[in-house]
């Protein structure tokens, strides 16, 4: 208990550093605190294989590219536009709502905790084997379409962050339309001969 | 297998601490010495016999020397940075067992048997990024910012050649606890499972060495381009505090790799003939075979050059990352379909 209100306090202070904090580089260092916090309280509960993966995907891999897109832009804490005058208070109405909504379902609907027993049966002593064996039969559905969209989102960024060849389109055309009845191959030869050309060139 | 009470634990977690940062100490000496050898030059041999207290003198200079401080400098993170990189370089040691259970006079060998050492340890080592990377932000110049940036991109990179590999072991022993995995010895269960243990095997070594910034991928020390990389801005202790991860994190990636695939802290069996229940010391073992592979990380530094920045990055992504994957594929396979 002493361990959880130290953490949750923690938390909550590294939470209020995220959004108060003017330097970028500062309020993601204190959602780092946060979520290894958080990491720490799963351990609290023998929740040993979420606190590695909470480390290794938010903190380890997650925030490290926050912070890599922080410091490449070189965002300074300066720049407060106008045109977000709407935001303070829309954030405030926001925090104040779900704060409100934790009050009223922890006043209105006080359930017991489950015992120890049923815990520590439903955890299967925070390993590996347990969250797998449900992930893989209960949520098999959600977990397949978790992959396909990460697939998607990768694809994505690839194809976004491609750079189209400008020189080799047009020649590459040409060749096709010299011989229209074998398409591939001729695109095919097509762009070796511009490689060609190029390292020629040069 | 019994619980130590938690003071045992305590102890045993200081007496790692102090383990770890006195090798860091004459492993730079034995560094120093052996890579003169290989050069053919006699290395330190002036201060006390042979040379042997230069860690002494060198720990001396360090901390009295100036800390300097640049004015521009984010003073909170530049202090912070260092200190990230020291703590989780010293935890990560806490999960890698020396010895079998209760071998240590009745107590166990290690500081903590977790269910998911191996996890703990990447967790550990991925955190280790953040005082590379903050080091070099915060002291707010640009060689120091490229260099960092570098670093952590080598890292995160090499990363993922890491986790794969482990992946197969993973895929063999069917556990995350590293005393379970030396237990069950890997290579004794079929050797239908060699080829693809093998080229985990090779792929981690490569990307271990990529993570602790060793030759042919130490790119922070790539002097003519970069100065000192995230080093730059530091001086005295904190640079100190730097080296100490480095050293630290080496020693932590060569029991890592022997724990994994060399057996840890079990010695070869044949040797019981000769002295029964040897194969069973705990500490020995493993030192041995930590010592081959800090060995081998001098060796490769005396021997290879360093990588330019694009090679390392294609041979990380390209090379390293589909072997690994092929690796697990591979043994997954066998795993699945053969035996």
């Amino acid at each position: 208990m002493v361990a959880f209100v130290i953490l949750a306090a923690l938390m909550v202070a590294g939470g209020v550093g995220v959004v108060t904090l003017r330097q970028p580089v500062h309020a993601a260092l204190a959602l780092v605190g946060t979520l290894l916090a958080l990491a720490v309280t799963y351990v609290t509960l023998q929740a040993h294989f979420l606190a590695a993966i909470q480390v290794i995907v938010y903190a380890g891999a997650i925030m490290v590219l926050f912070l890599f897109v922080i410091m490449l832009l070189n965002v300074s804490g300066e720049r407060t536009g106008d045109r977000l005058k709407w935001l303070k208070p829309a954030a405030w109405a926001a925090a104040g709502v779900t704060v409100a909504g934790l009050a009223v379902v922890y006043f209105l609907q006080r359930q017991p905790l489950p015992g120890a027993a049923v815990v520590d049966g439903a955890l299967g002593g925070g390993g590996a084997e347990r969250i797998g064996e449900v992930l893989f039969t209960d949520y098999l559905l959600a977990f397949q379409l978790v992959g396909v969209l990460l697939l998607t989102g990768v694809i994505a960024a690839v194809s976004l962050v491609q750079r189209a060849a400008p020189e080799t389109r047009p020649q590459r055309g040409g060749a096709a339309r010299s011989a229209p009845h074998e398409p591939g191959a001729a695109s095919g030869a097509g762009v070796m001969r511009d490689d060609e050309l190029v390292h020629g060139g040069h | 297998m019994t619980h130590d009470p938690l003071w045992i634990t305590f102890i045993k977690a200081l007496a790692v601490c102090v383990l770890l940062l006195g090798a860091f100490a004459y492993m730079t000496l034995i560094e120093r010495k052996l890579l003169g050898r290989f050069q053919h030059r006699p290395g330190p041999n002036m201060v006390g016999p042979g040379g042997w207290l230069q860690p002494i003198a060198d720990a001396i200079k360090t901390i009295f020397k100036e800390d300097l401080n640049v004015t521009a400098a984010d003073k909170f993170v530049l202090v912070l940075a260092p200190a990230i990189s020291i703590v989780f370089a010293l935890s990560a040691f806490g999960a890698i067992p020396a010895g079998p259970a209760g071998s240590l006079f009745g107590f166990n060998p290690w500081v903590m048997d977790l269910d998911i050492g191996l996890l703990y340890i990447l967790a550990a080592t991925s955190l280790g990024v953040y005082g590379i990377f903050l080091g070099g932000w915060a002291a707010n110049s640009k060689y120091a910012l490229l260099g960092s940036l570098r670093s952590s991109a080598q890292i995160i990179s090499y990363e993922l050649g890491l986790g794969l590999s482990v992946l197969a072991v993973i895929i063999v022993a069917g556990t995350l606890n590293l005393r379970e995995i030396v237990e069950l010895n890997i290579w004794s269960v079929s050797p239908w499972l060699w080829p693809g243990l093998l080229l985990a095997f090779a792929t981690f070594v490569i990307s271990g060495t990529a993570e602790v910034n060793r030759t042919p991928f130490d790119l922070p020390e790539a002097e003519q381009e970069l100065v000192a990389g995230y080093l730059t801005e530091y001086s005295s202790i904190k640079w100190a505090l730097y080296q100490m991860a480095e050293y630290v994190n080496m020693l932590t990636a060569s029991a890592f790799i022997s724990t994994l695939f060399l057996g840890g802290y079990r010695g070869p069996r044949f040797l019981d003939a000769l002295i029964p229940g040897v194969s069973e010391w705990p500490f020995i073992w493993l030192f041995v075979k930590m010592a081959i592979f800090m060995f081998m990380f001098i060796w490769l530094k005396a021997t290879l050059p360093r990588l330019r920045y694009d090679q390392l990055m294609r041979f990380g992504w390209i090379y390293v990352f589909e072997f690994a994957l092929a690796a697990a594929l591979v043994t997954g396979a066998v795993v699945a379909f053969v035996i």
